[in-house]
């Protein structure tokens, strides 16, 4: 046991340290960078000589190794420089748009697990087949509805029509209703999917009728029998749906004015702002990583068979 | 963004859903009350002469003031910071007697000291410090505080435009404590320090901020009728990208002026009594200019086909609205030095057919033109500064595509727009405008050693091989004749000169457009178009 968790560590250190190097080595192979971008910008008017003088004053010309050996220092100790753009350090920029993700994310995704279940239940508890067929295409519904298009009428009825919600100025948690919905919707849709078809699979083991003929009902069939030997592809899914809850907040943050990763890493690529974008590398490196890592630990624990393969090895 | 266009529905729907509650008042300005600003984009860095950037002047002009007014109906400058002015026949050396009693917000004195130290830094930059030279001083040389309340600068050329660029958002006056931080940290606006008649109370990074008026501000120009502190308590600027949301907030109350209001959502905006504010930017227009180092568009016969090729009424008409003028010369009607030049940008085809035929450009089998095997495509990378720069572009392919040539409209946001902008080989045509109410505003735009729209040899493009010594010559005189007519009739060459040449392709005078609700009174906007809440006050509602 040990050795597997051990192992899982390193392979999340490596990843860390590819995702970094990978993401540097890409953004010093783009054509143009930081300085350029901002100071060719036709606001500021800088003649050719002006603007070398900058470039220099930022050591934009010196040597890749040199300059990645300092980005990987910087990063070591804590210092994750300035935004050149925003004109800000990026530990600023981190520290007021991380917050507001995690929250979104952890609370869309709540809001979609909890959807999808309460999809997979009404669907495997309804007595009949019409009312099954409807439920059972909720999710593909749900996938279709673009993430812009189901924000932006969120906001018209509630916020504009109802009035019930303002989306400008509102209080800390009258301005996550709306978003949260609008991230959960098309989330939950491929985990009800998923959740879904495993539940069919399932009922379809020996052991289900073994356990309907000891006279349990079908609820109590699904709850203590099917929902745990289910719940192995769902995690494996909603680790891998990370990624999808990033992407549809940076959308969700748009339409919502919301502070964010995903609006930072927009704006950060648009103007080729290295040192943020570093810095979002890392940290979405990170939550990647942790994210699986919890997901691999959580295996041993839900199917016994996998403790017993660890404890043989 | 592309996909805005597709969503439009969502936007036509606000129209259906909202009810129009809306109040009218008279017109006694009443203190207090907090303006709720929805801005289309956060801001970047706040040094006084990045101000250009469209949110960056519209936070900056609340929280500094400027040496001199720009009086936006007369253009004349007037007294602000400074009382009084005199400036020597060569305008080399420019005197200003500093008003008494003003302070930055900080409580620190602004002086002859303090002007002094913020041109040394716009005039010459500072290396260590990372800031960069101010695009509208031209040939500064240093400053002198005569005394406390008297500075002069000297020139090492004369700089006629220097009296006007000591007006323009660029020019703010910040205080020492600012001046002495690195450009890096100037982002942050709490650090910036003004003597503005608002100050910044507090900052969410990206998302919102707050600005109080100061109680004790009572330097506004003095030929403003308005004197004393502002009537607004505060005002809260809030991001908001999405256009239909801007709209909605504004419409259903929860927002009181918004800035970017697009052309095909003005009618719902005025349709419930809403007022539009479509303040002229008074600069060179937007246009798109030839690089005639491509050998493409070398030929003169070539440029002049594309711009009477070019269609600029169905550019308006089709995706603009009448706030956005048809342009009738390179520079906007608004402008000092205008002129009237619109017997030299007809629309016509048959023309523009002749020239490309006599260049040698004929028709090949898939209906583009060739020549010695090579076809007639052009490339461009949109602006995403410019109102829908990217339907126009599309829209001028169309156009051209008619008479058999190719333009292809390029995305505007990668590095290879800042790389491949100063290629004439990769990108033969640019899109320009700026906008300054002066004639240097032609230079800044045109001259190699500024925003070198053409790529000339000693400017942005270090290959560069083309150069106009008679264009330079003109641009040169604008930004040095101490004569006021010679100057104005250098423009006036610059203008005809650029459009005989076929240089430019000028398109529409581009307006900076905002909607503010009924109750909103005395906004007021600067000579270039970036509001000014000095005067505002929100009446009952």
């Amino acid at each position: 046991m040990a050795r597997y968790i051990l192992s899982k560590f390193g392979q999340a250190l490596f990843v860390l340290w590819a995702a970094f190097t990978v993401s540097f080595v890409l953004l010093q192979s783009l054509p143009g960078d930081a300085v350029l971008i901002k100071f060719q910008n036709p606001d500021y008017g800088l003649s050719p000589e002006q603007l070398a003088d900058i470039r220099a004053a930022y050591g934009a010309d010196g040597s890749f190794l040199h300059q990645y050996f300092h980005a990987v220092w910087s990063f070591l100790t804590g210092d994750f420089g300035y935004s050149l753009q925003a004109g800000v350090p990026v530990s600023s920029l981190l520290a007021t748009n991380l917050p507001p993700s995690l929250l979104l994310a952890a609370s869309g995704f709540a809001v979609a697990t909890l959807l999808a279940v309460l999809i997979a239940i009404a669907c495997n508890l309804s007595g009949f087949a019409w009312l099954r067929g409807l439920i059972q295409s909720i999710p593909s519904l749900f996938i279709s509805v673009p993430t812009f298009w189901l924000g932006i009428m969120l906001i018209q009825i509630f916020s504009f029509r109802l009035r019930l919600v303002p989306v400008i100025n509102p209080g800390p948690w009258e301005g996550l209703f709306l978003p949260i919905l609008t991230v959960a919707v098309p989330i939950s849709a491929p985990l009800a999917q998923i959740l879904l078809k495993n539940i069919d699979e399932v009922l379809t083991k020996p052991f289900v009728p073994v356990a309907r003929a000891k006279g349990l009902s079908h609820a109590k069939v699904l709850w203590r029998h099917v929902a745990k030997n289910t719940l192995l592809p769902v995690l494996t899914v909603a680790g891998l749906l990370f990624g999808e809850l990033i992407a549809s907040a940076v959308i969700t943050e748009t339409v919502f004015g919301l502070n964010g990763i995903g609006g930072l890493t927009k704006q950060a690529v648009d103007s080729q702002d290295v040192a943020v974008l570093q810095a979002i590398v890392v940290v979405a490196a990170t939550a990647f990583v942790v994210i699986n890592l919890v997901v691999d630990l959580l295996y041993p624990v839900l199917d016994p068979r996998l403790k017993i393969k660890l404890r043989a090895a | 963004m592309g996909i805005k266009a597709k969503f439009k529905a969502a936007s036509l729907l606000t129209v259906w859903l909202l009810a129009a509650p809306v109040a009218f008042a008279d017109d006694q300005p009443v203190k207090g009350g907090t303006l709720i600003y929805l801005e289309q984009q956060a801001h970047t860095n706040l040094y006084p002469p990045a101000g250009g950037f469209y949110p960056n002047g519209g936070i900056l002009n609340q929280i500094t003031d400027k040496l001199t007014y720009q009086n936006p109906k007369t253009l004349d400058i007037e007294p602000w910071i400074a009382e009084s002015w005199t400036v020597n026949d060569a305008a080399t050396e420019y005197t200003f007697k500093i008003r008494k009693g003003v302070t930055f917000s900080d409580g620190t004195p602004l002086d002859a000291p303090a002007v002094a130290k913020n041109y040394d830094t716009f005039g010459l930059g500072n290396k260590e410090l990372k800031q960069p030279v101010s695009e509208v001083i031209n040939n500064y040389d240093h400053s002198e505080v005569v005394d406390p309340y008297t500075v002069k600068f000297y020139f090492k050329k004369s700089s006629p435009g220097f009296l006007q660029g000591t007006s323009v958002i660029g020019s703010g006056l910040v205080s020492l404590k600012t001046l002495a931080l690195p450009f890096d940290q100037l982002g942050d606006a709490t650090k910036i320090i003004g003597s503005g008649p608002f100050v910044v109370e507090s900052e969410t990074l990206g998302k919102q901020l707050s600005l109080k008026a100061r109680t004790d501000y009572n330097w506004g120009p003095s030929k403003l009728a308005h004197q004393g502190r502002a009537y607004l308590d505060g005002i809260k600027y809030i991001i908001t990208g999405e256009d239909s949301v801007r709209i909605g907030a504004l419409l259903s109350g929860q927002a009181d002026f918004i800035r970017q209001l697009q052309a095909y959502d003005e009618k719902q905006v005025s349709d419930q009594s809403f007022a539009i504010y479509a303040a002229p930017t008074r600069g060179v227009n937007d246009s798109v200019a030839f690089r005639p180092d491509n050998p493409l568009v070398a030929d003169i016969r070539v440029r002049q086909a594309l711009l009477h090729a070019t269609n600029n009424k169905e550019i308006v008409d089709t995706l603009f609205s009448a706030n956005y003028p048809q342009a009738k010369s390179v520079i906007s009607s608004a402008a000092a030095g205008y002129a009237d030049l619109s017997s030299k940008l007809i629309y016509d085809p048959a023309l523009a057919e002749k020239l490309l035929d006599e260049a040698g450009w004929k028709k090949g089998a898939s209906g583009v033109r060739e020549k010695d095997g090579k076809p007639l495509s052009l490339a461009v990378y949109e602006s995403l500064p410019q109102p829908q720069n990217k339907a126009v572009l599309q829209l001028v392919a169309q156009q051209w595509a008619k008479l058999g040539v190719k333009l292809q409209v390029l995305a505007g946001t990668s590095g290879n727009l800042v790389t491949d902008n100063v290629d004439p080989a990769k990108t033969p045509l640019v899109v320009a405008e700026v906008g300054r109410a002066d004639p240097d505003v032609i230079k800044s735009q045109f001259y190699p050693k500024n925003r070198d729209a053409l790529l000339q040899k000693g400017g942005l493009n270090s290959k560069a091989s083309f150069s106009d010594d008679k264009l330079n010559g003109i641009l040169e005189t604008v930004a040095s004749e101490t004569d006021r007519g010679k100057r104005l009739a250098a423009a006036k060459a610059a203008q005809e000169y650029l459009l005989d040449q076929a240089y430019v392709i000028p398109f529409f005078e581009e307006p900076q457009v905002f909607a503010g609700a009924p109750y909103v009174k005395g906004i007021a906007f600067e000579a270039v178009g970036r509001p000014s809440f000095y005067s505002t006050w929100l009446a009952e509602h």
